[in-house]
């Protein structure tokens, strides 16, 4: 799976911020990293801390501050703010958010929304994740046959931090992690042969 | 659901499938009857506080936040954490080698993959069998010495050595291991394996490994966030009185 995406909540009601962490859910490679209260000190700063990618803000939470904070917010051109409003929110402050959620549509409804704000740039990449490339075949072979970060460094020419990179992705990839679950995998796809594992042994 | 001692133990197990295993490890079977948990409980002779906090902290992980389980004993926590690895060694590991052995069995095709994946469990095994042992040899009698020593307030030569040189968390991180293979293992069947005629025991096999997943998962929580900030705390606790004790 590729990385989370990070999701920050600014609300004080417990239910709005559990229905959240839920909706949040819904959307595959999402995540509701913290739930701030709105009336915390140096809130912008906190938020920015944590590099999010998306700030859900209960307008109610932040009160007079709210004007504030999403100027602020606003600054971080990677952020992407989302209001929560509903029927009762006051027109003046529906017209601060660009993107906003309205507490009182259905499930689905709000799935559809959240998910034409995240937009839909990473479903592409994810067609061709799941195949290795070259190198990564070949420092699959060799971490299958027994050797070492280090060892695999060396002979190939590449640094060692060069090769944990590969390796993680190819634990992305294959979705196995230990050197034993890739021996089976490399095995099974016949990118070694069994005679030299046993010589390994 | 919150798990109250008020509800009938039917009804919970109803909503819950997956808590059978852990009430068998209190001694109680299915057959139990139609009564409360606490009456149950009382019949049986099980610590009703104790077994409800498992049971919560079984049915929803969250539960462990609350930290309810700090107040037992750490040898009530053991017995139980014993009993679950008796239940993995001699129920959940055989009947998924069982599975595993019947898949790969009279195959026509994909023979050898089947088998690499046979000896990959072996392999898991073994180190699954390691690990049980060396926390019951070592980490389990530690922690009962230590709550013994506390009671005492006295605290042996060897122990205080044991204190200063393999403390507690000297052990831990290795759970780590034993969950990525299982999780490698569940990957490979759902993506790698070969296709053959044995689909049936390989649904079988995939949830039996899920069920003793989440069971492990939940067990090590219980030992890292539970048990091992106990020992700490008695580590500390026997230092200070010994220190008290040199003083005086």
């Amino acid at each position: 799976m590729s990385k989370s995406k990070k999701v920050i909540v600014v609300s004080n009601a417990f239910l709005l911020s559990v229905g959240i962490e839920n909706l949040v859910l819904e959307l595959s490679g999402m995540l509701v990293d913290h739930v701030f209260n709105g009336s915390e000190k140096n809130l912008f700063t906190k938020i920015s801390n944590k590099k999010p990618e998306f700030v859900i803000i209960d307008p109610i939470s932040v009160a007079d501050s709210l004007l504030k904070l999403i100027r602020e917010l606003n600054q971080d051109r990677y952020i992407k703010i989302i209001g929560l409003i509903s029927s009762s929110t006051n027109q003046n402050i529906i017209s601060m958010f660009k993107h906003t959620l309205n507490i009182q549509n259905s499930k689905y409804e709000l799935i559809e929304v959240l998910k034409s704000i995240v937009g839909k740039e990473d479903k592409i990449i994810s067609q061709n994740e799941q195949l290795l490339s070259k190198r990564e075949s070949e420092i699959l072979k060799n971490l299958a046959l027994g050797l070492t970060n280090q060892e695999i460094a060396d002979k190939l020419f590449l640094s060692i931090h060069t090769v944990m990179t590969h390796r993680k992705k190819i634990t992305r990839k294959l979705g196995i992690k230990t050197v034993s679950g890739l021996t089976v995998y490399a095995l099974m796809n016949k990118l070694i042969d069994i005679r030299e594992v046993e010589r390994r042994d | 659901m919150l798990l109250e001692k008020e509800m009938k133990l039917a009804d919970v197990i109803n909503h819950d499938y997956n808590l059978i295993p852990v009430i068998s490890r209190f001694g109680i079977m299915l057959g139990f009857g139609d009564g409360s948990i606490e009456n149950i409980c009382k019949e049986k002779d099980v610590n009703i506080d104790f077994f409800l906090t498992i049971l919560n902290t079984f049915h929803d992980p969250q539960y462990l936040d609350r930290k309810y389980l700090k107040n037992f004993s750490a040898t009530l926590l053991i017995e139980y954490l014993q009993k679950a690895h008796n239940y993995y060694l001699v129920n959940k590991i055989p009947e998924i080698e069982c599975l595993i052995d019947d898949m790969a069995n009279k195959l026509e095709v994909n023979k050898s993959s089947h088998q690499l994946l046979q000896k990959f469990f072996e392999e898991y095994k073994e180190e699954f069998i390691k690990h049980i042992e060396r926390e019951e040899k070592r980490v389990y009698p530690y922690a009962i010495n230590l709550e013994k020593s506390v009671v005492k307030e006295n605290a042996s030569p060897t122990l205080l050595s044991q204190i200063r040189e393999y403390p507690i968390n000297s052990y831990e991180a290795e759970h780590e291991s034993v969950e990525e293979k299982l999780t490698d293992l569940k990957n490979i069947i759902i993506k790698y394996l070969p296709s053959s005629d044995k689909q049936q025991s390989r649904y079988k096999l995939l949830k039996e490994l899920a069920v003793l997943e989440k069971d492990l998962h939940d067990h090590a929580q219980m030992e890292n966030l539970i048990l091992v900030p106990k020992v700490e705390v008695l580590e500390k606790i026997i230092i200070n009185q010994d220190l008290k004790n040199n003083n005086k």
